[in-house]
């Protein structure tokens, strides 16, 4: 398979050659700067549809590995690949980056094409983050999603409440991340490399193991975000446009989980079976405490803002439960929860491109006006509630299946996260979709077009397939889960 | 590469030769021209002739310093080898630099006399002569010579009180730190009976402070070690001798706060890596602690001062005094890789500081009846939207220049810290990564004011010249090749830390 040997390096040059295109089209013309975009990101999306088809799905290594000198005196070099976890992490931010650019089509009116750049350059580093070898690579990649997505939020936020919000978000993550950074130094300093695969090689001793993974989960923990951290996350959401919603909600925040399986467990395996109590705890009362936040609050997104610190924090329960079901559930609700999560950020987005508003209580029988737009919102709500037959359901079943091997107390403890999320979702479903419709607010109403349909169909379609079916994602997952639980354990 | 042509390369002292010959000429030159001729039109005219001779010094360093011989001449006062010839060329393409773009500013701040272009070539003059000064003396000379030019730069403005004042404080407290270099080198000559800094290396290449019976003498040493370091940090504005910077820096022209925050911080480094690193490495042990608590402060007050400052001159000295701290880490870490590190963090912070400061400079705000340069940060809020490729440069600089990651600074950083853990300094790192991240906060409130505010009244500038547009796009593409490619940076300094250790 000699012509599909570069398909990853192109798959992460791609984003930044269309906005290195983008970057000469005058910005006058609107059209054709958004055609190119689309074009550019769609064809990354099938080129990355191209990995899923070509990858062996019987080995649980490392595919499509390319090297790059970058610094050979000091030996740091540039290597990518990609193996059963980052592969869908990869699709799934392929997949959002072309639904993000639709999702801002005509809301976007200021600098379109800075707007169309910053998202292009930010899916080069996303995937640059997921398909990259290197640690040092890892981490530049990771702090440099924070520079389009600090402008994003800054410049093409709704309030004036988004400078406080952008501050936020920058700061805490980078607080989180500088610490990292020291222990990559370290990490470099003892292996004198931090070439992915020569570190698997290397073991530390349990102190060095504990300090690291404490500041790995530092950086990690403000990402997924663990409950002391979080407060950035509704903040951010609140102020970000919709398509910067989104890609923070599906891709963003599951850079930490993506940490934590890639670097936290197979580098330091007796740090994270010491520490399992203390995630344990901090996640169950995440699970608890964002539910019941997100129960009183009256701002549409910052609802889902807090749903999904709730998700992602059952997310970090199952990858703690260190065994095969619960890491493979673990990923398949990061990816499952990167669908419905997104696609309920752009539910808001339909309803604020309108009305402009995300207070609730504006809102109220739409039923009545959108049917269309409810019946996907009954959808993405049933599927965040975790409904069988939708993703979510998955995910959260081997989640807790796996948790309940390791910790039952724990189960039973996030289990009533989902019955509070049943909750919240619920009563957001009814006090919009259904009762009478408040037309002292709004006058006019208007189903969703066919623009909006088609970003919502992959998402349902996705959400559905992973509920119904989700083999054909685990089946591609398994092999490299299983190399990691290995890892851990022997 | 060598230009044969040329037979002076015995003469090793040639560059300098030739930049003091052609300061002689130009005084001569533009003195006579000016009872006669339009005054601007001199300044234009020695504007480029500046420039001319300091290309033409840089290429006769060039000449001399690919022969990579150590030689010293005039008693052995005078000392060329690759270290005194990367630190030349890396100042006189600063220099050279620095007096493109500061020209409209001259103009337009109406101090564009023919002296002020000497001025810049006297201090340049020094800083050569202080990158192979192989004695106390002659590094004392060249230290007046260079801060003597600064002085009168900084108070160059006559007719503002705030320059004169920034002139007085500069040369006072200029003053009272280079006596204390005397006191020391007078210590050590006292003690020693020479001022060379290879007779100290030759006398003191197995000693140090914790075995040798003679412990008077040692202690005396010491003594003489420690006050011209701390003469030394002075004059690099480290932080518990700062304090004199940010007024200095605040008031005095930008053009000449310009020149001195960023050309001569490698010139001094290196005349402390010849005393401390070449001459005195057995006292290592003994100033080394001293250094550290000196990195912690300048870390934590330049992270800390920066956040309530309002103009960007000051926001910039507090930078610079943070910054400085960090190349303070890779000195303090005596490591064969230190050096590097820290001529590879010198040679990137001058670069970022002359890309920060000749935005600052070429920004000139239009409807401004008081001719002031802007100063506040709100200065350059609507810059974003009416010069935009400067603001994404001034963005990708900034960030650079703050550590973030996919820019050089980043790197260099990085390393810096990386020699630090090797030496064992993890308490020192982990306050200064920490703080850095405070540090981050000041400079992405400049990006805030560029991209998020808006704007109500529309600030307009003056265009750029083709010139400084120029320029500054050559900076911009340098700036990201050096990350892209960064071995070239790590090559030259290599080659830099041989010549330093192989002798110790």
């Amino acid at each position: 398979m000699l012509y599909i040997k570069n398909i990853l390096s192109c798959i992460l040059v791609l984003p930044l050659i269309g906005a290195f295109i983008l970057s000469f089209i005058p910005s006058s013309s609107r059209s054709l700067l958004r055609s190119v975009a689309l074009n550019c990101s769609c064809l990354t999306f099938v080129l990355s549809l191209f990995l899923w088809v070509f990858f062996n799905k019987s080995v649980g290594t490392f595919q499509f590995t390319e090297n790059f000198f970058w610094i050979p005196i000091l030996n740091l070099n540039f290597s990518i690949g990609v193996d059963g976890i980052s592969l869908f992490f990869i699709l799934l931010t392929t997949l959002l980056i072309p639904i993000c650019l639709l999702a801002s089509w005509d809301s976007i009116q200021v600098d379109l094409k800075k707007y169309l750049i910053a998202f292009l350059v930010m899916e080069f580093f996303l995937i640059g983050v997921f398909c990259s070898l290197d640690l040092l690579f890892f981490y530049i990649f990771f702090e440099s999603v924070l520079i389009p997505m600090f402008l994003i939020i800054g410049i093409w936020g709704s309030r004036e409440r988004k400078i406080r919000a952008a501050y936020f978000f920058f700061l805490y993550t980078l607080l989180g991340s500088v610490l990292m950074l020291l222990s990559i130094l370290y990490i470099y300093y003892q292996v004198g490399t931090t070439d992915y695969e020569v570190l698997l090689t290397f073991s530390f001793s349990p102190l060095e193991q504990k300090i690291m993974w404490f500041a790995f989960f530092a950086s990690f923990a403000t990402k997924v975000p663990m409950v002391p951290v979080h407060l950035w996350l509704p903040e951010a959401h609140v102020e970000a446009p919709t398509a910067g919603s989104v890609i923070l909600a599906g891709v963003l925040l599951k850079l930490g989980t993506y940490g934590f399986i890639r670097f936290s467990f197979p580098l330091f395996p007796e740090a994270c079976f010491y520490f399992a109590p203390f995630v344990y705890a901090m996640s169950v009362v995440g699970i608890v405490y964002t539910s019941f936040t997100a129960i009183r609050q009256s701002d549409f997104k910052r609802i889902i803002a807090y749903t999904s610190v709730a998700h992602m924090n059952l997310v970090m329960v199952g990858l703690f439960s260190f065994n095969m079901i619960g890491l493979e559930g673990a990923i398949l609700q990061s990816l499952s929860h990167g669908f419905v999560a997104s696609a309920l950020f752009l539910i808001i987005g339909v309803v604020y491109d309108r009305h402009h508003t995300r207070m609730v209580k504006y809102y109220g029988g739409l039923v009545h006006t959108m049917p269309i737009y409810v019946f996907i919102f009954l959808f993405f709500t049933m599927s965040n509630i975790g409904l069988p037959g939708t993703g979510s359901f998955v995910g959260e079943f081997l989640i807790l299946t796996g948790s309940f091997k390791a910790n039952t107390t724990v189960t039973f403890l996030s289990a009533t996260g989902m019955i509070i999320g049943g909750c919240y979702s619920l009563w957001l479903f009814n006090r919009i979709a259904y009762g009478n419709l408040k037309t002292q607010y709004f006058k006019h109403y208007l189903d969703i077009n066919k623009r909006e349909f088609l970003i919502f169909f992959p998402l349902l379609l996705g959400t559905l397939v992973m509920g119904v079916y989700p083999n054909i994602f685990l089946n591609s997952i398994h092999f490299s889960t299983n190399v990691l639980v290995e890892s851990m354990y022997f | 590469m060598r230009i044969e042509t040329l037979l002076f390369k015995e003469i090793i002292i040639l560059p300098e030769l030739f930049l003091g010959i052609s300061l002689v000429y130009l005084v001569l030159h533009s003195t006579f021209l000016a009872v006669r001729k339009n005054y601007p039109l001199i300044q234009t005219s020695i504007l480029y002739l500046g420039v001319l001779v300091l290309f033409l010094s840089c290429l006769l360093v060039l000449n001399d310093g690919l022969d990579v011989l150590e030689q010293s001449v005039l008693n052995d006062t005078i000392v060329n080898d690759y270290v005194s010839f990367f630190s030349k060329l890396v100042i006189g393409s600063l220099s050279l630099f620095c007096l493109l773009m500061i020209q409209p500013y001259l103009i337009n701040q109406k101090i564009n006399q023919f002296e002020y272009i000497l001025l810049i070539l006297f201090a340049v003059l020094g800083l050569f002569l202080l990158c192979s000064s192989n004695d106390l003396l002659t590094a004392y000379l060249a230290i007046e010579l260079q801060s003597l030019a600064f002085y009168v730069l900084a108070s160059f403005k006559r007719n503002s009180t705030y320059s004169v004042d920034a002139g007085i404080k500069y040369f006072i407290l200029g003053a009272f730190s280079s006596s204390l270099f005397l006191f020391g080198s007078s210590l050590l000559y006292g003690v020693t009976g020479t001022i060379n800094f290879e007779e100290f290396k030759d006398l003191y290449v197995n000693v140090s402070p914790g075995n040798n019976a003679d412990l008077s003498n040692i202690s005396l040493v010491q003594f003489g070690l420690v006050f011209i370091l701390i003469s030394l940090l002075f004059k690099l504005a480290i932080a518990p001798f700062h304090t004199w910077a940010p007024d200095v820096y605040e008031g005095s022209p930008s053009a000449s706060t310009f020149f001195f925050a960023v050309v001569p911080k490698l010139a001094i480094f290196v005349l402390l890596l010849r005393i401390f690193y070449y001459s005195f490495f057995g006292f290592f042990e003994s100033w080394r602690y001293f250094i550290v608590i000196v990195i912690v402060l300048s870390i934590i007050v330049g992270s800390f001062g920066g956040i309530e400052q309002r103009k960007l001159k000051s926001l910039l000295v507090y930078s610079s005094i943070s910054h400085m701290g960090y190349a303070l880490i890779a000195f303090s870490a005596g490591t064969f890789e230190s050096i590097q590190m820290l001529f590879c963090y010198l040679v990137v912070y001058s670069f970022s500081g002359l890309c920060v400061w000749s935005i600052f400079v070429l920004t000139r705000l239009k409807n401004n009846h008081l001719q002031k340069q802007n100063k506040d940060l709100t200065d350059l809020v609507s810059l974003g939207k009416s010069n935009y490729m400067l603001a994404i440069f001034f963005t990708t600089v900034l960030f650079s220049v703050a550590g973030f990651p996919p820019m050089i600074g980043f790197l260099v950083k990085i390393s810096v810290f990386l020699t630090a853990i090797e030496s064992s300094m993890f308490f020192v790192v982990l306050i200064s990564i920490l703080c850095s991240v405070i540090g981050t906060f000041y400079y992405i409130r400049l990006i805030k004011i560029l991209y998020f505010e808006k704007v109500l009244v529309g600030k307009l500038y003056y265009p750029i010249q083709a010139q400084s547009s120029i320029l500054i796009s050559f900076l911009f593409f340098s700036f990201l090749f050096l990350f892209i490619n960064p071995t070239l940076l790590y090559l030259f300094s290599y080659k830099l830390n041989l010549l330093v250790f192989t002798t110790v």
